[in-house]
């Protein structure tokens, strides 16, 4: 599949800021173990706020026909893409009326609020992986493992970013403890990175393209002579020596050296940096290792 | 962009991409049938014999299934056209955000409402047989649709309503029909022929199908030896030429 960078871009950044919510809102819960003041708190829900949007923004920068992207709400029965895009507008005003609440004399109701901000949040990262995960045609992306990636990388990423939102606070309230929560969603990440890389969930060959039971098939001509659209979107190659470099290099900066950083370090933002380019390393490899099966019928032996 | 631009498919001159490509494939055959490719029988090993047949050695099994009955024991060189099949489990629809996609209850067949497709691409990701294009003056998907302004034509004649690719084959390898009426001129050629899918474990339901390719002539291996009068006077004269 060819990687484009809008949805990179995108699912990174939206994913950290999701999680980055999730953790703040969780941690403001939780004065007798994260003291937090509301200034942090307010920058951090910021960070989280830039983030998310920028990355909804660019998700429409590869639509061609953007004047039609308000019909994307229609169809939540059946597309994960509209689901995410309901989700993600339902996001906002869930977010107003938690703030709303905990300065109001509802003060009672946060709790409620706040669960329903997560379960959003939750809900638009699971949606963003099932667009990947829901697809037979891909077959590298459709198991459970592609929208759990995508759910525990934005946990992981958004605790590594809240740990650097943290550092934030005045001096006076002291230096920030090990952050245990990010340590073990690095760990969790990590592992579930290695389970997505070592299990193919099945093959095509250009045989059950045909149809043909028995028998070899070998393609002779694949019927024209220029590019087309579906070569350009669909016949993207990898070179194997380029994808082990960008492999160790995700798995370096995006889990390795943010745990070492974190666990014997202050330095918060170089790990939140680390993290995020890797990540983003990780989503190109996602898109640009994924295989179509309409690459049998351009002579491809197997997908 | 790579990908020929689709101009102006629709206009009054039309022109541009067709979303109907001719693809061809060759199913390679019994190996010692074939003795024309170079190196088959090494890299293939003999499904009657578990490894490459030696010289002169005569498999008795040496046909190939292709769907479900017919045997092609050559190599056979298919050609398969590849347009929308319209399937019964149209994920292309399913998966489409804005409902722009969608199947007609009527009568099965898959379109694109150009006023409502945003251009995201989703729709061609879910088609396993690269039937959708994006049209990138418009910004919208195109696709066959299986000329669906020409089939319902009261204004033309009746044979002449049907898609523009089966009425242009100049073989009339093409035809178009009614699966669901058991007397149609598909559901019979069909029942003949057999009628053969792509990709079925991905579980669309393809509609449009491929009839199984006739078994091809039997072509001896190697001439007999004619050793008349006539043909032995021939060989005398090549080697008096090769002389």
């Amino acid at each position: 599949m060819k990687p484009a960078l809008s949805v990179i871009f995108f699912t990174v950044f939206s994913g950290a800021g999701l999680g980055l919510l999730i953790w703040t809102l969780i941690a403001s819960t939780m004065p007798q173990h994260i003291r937090m003041d509301a200034v942090t708190f307010y920058k951090a829900i910021g960070i989280a706020l830039v983030l998310t949007t920028a990355g909804l923004l660019s998700s429409t920068l590869h639509l061609a026909n953007r004047k039609n992207a308000v019909y994307a709400l229609t169809r939540w029965k059946t597309s994960w893409l509209s689901r995410e895009g309901v989700f993600a507008l339902l996001l906002y005003p869930l977010i107003a009326a938690h703030l709303f609440v905990i300065h109001s004399s509802y003060a009672s109701l946060a709790p409620f609020t706040m669960l329903k901000v997560i379960a959003c949040a939750l809900a638009i990262l699971f949606c963003t992986g099932m667009i990947y995960g829901c697809l037979p045609t891909v077959p590298r992306w459709n198991t459970w493992m592609t929208p759990a990636k995508y759910v525990v990388f934005g946990l992981m990423s958004g605790a590594v970013l809240f740990t650097s939102a943290l550092s934030l606070r005045p001096v006076e309230v002291g230096p920030i403890r090990t952050p245990m929560m990010a340590l073990v969603f690095l760990v969790l990440g990590v592992v579930l990175y290695f389970a997505y890389l070592l299990r193919y969930p099945r093959a095509h060959t250009i045989e059950n393209a045909l149809g043909v039971t028995q028998g070899r098939v070998r393609m002779l001509d694949v019927g024209h002579s220029h590019g087309t659209f579906l070569t350009h979107e669909f016949g993207f190659q990898l070179a194997r020596d380029k994808a082990h470099i960008l492999r160790w290099l995700s798995i370096l900066w995006a889990f390795v050296i943010p745990f070492v950083l974190l666990a014997w370090s202050p330095w918060y933002w170089v790990a939140s940096v680390l993290c995020i380019a890797g990540l983003l390393v990780e989503r190109w490899l996602f898109f640009a290792e994924a295989q179509h099966v309409v690459r049998l019928y351009h002579g491809q032996r197997v997908v | 962009m790579g990908g020929a631009p689709d101009y102006d498919a629709h206009g009054k001159a039309p022109s541009g991409v067709w979303y109907n490509r001719i693809r061809h494939f060759e199913i390679e055959g019994d190996p010692a049938f074939s003795p024309h490719r170079c190196g088959s029988t090494e890299n293939h090993p003999h499904p009657a014999f578990g490894r490459p047949p030696l010289e002169g050695e005569v498999a008795a099994a040496s046909a190939l299934v292709f769907g479900d009955a017919t045997h092609v024991p050559l190599s056979k060189t298919v050609n398969v056209p590849m347009s929308c099949m319209h399937c019964e489990e149209a994920h292309c629809v399913t998966v489409c955000p804005t409902g722009a996609s969608y199947k007609r209850a009527e009568d099965g067949i898959v379109l694109v409402d150009p006023n409502r497709c945003m251009g995201c691409n989703y729709c061609a990701w879910a088609c396993p047989y690269g039937a959708r294009e994006l049209d990138e003056n418009a910004g919208v998907m195109k696709k066959c649709t299986l000329c669906v302004d020409r089939i319902y034509d009261t204004q033309l004649p009746e044979e002449e309503r049907q898609p523009a690719c089966v009425l242009a084959c100049p073989t009339h390898a093409r035809h178009f029909g009614d699966y669901d009426d058991p007397h149609s001129k598909v559901s019979q050629l069909a029942a003949q022929r057999g009628r053969q899918s792509m990709l079925d474990e991905l579980g669309y339901k393809p509609t449009n199908a491929y009839l199984s390719p006739r078994a091809p002539a039997q072509v001896m291996p190697s001439l007999p030896v004619r050793s008349g009068l006539s043909d032995k006077a021939k060989a005398f004269v090549n080697r008096l030429i090769q002389l």
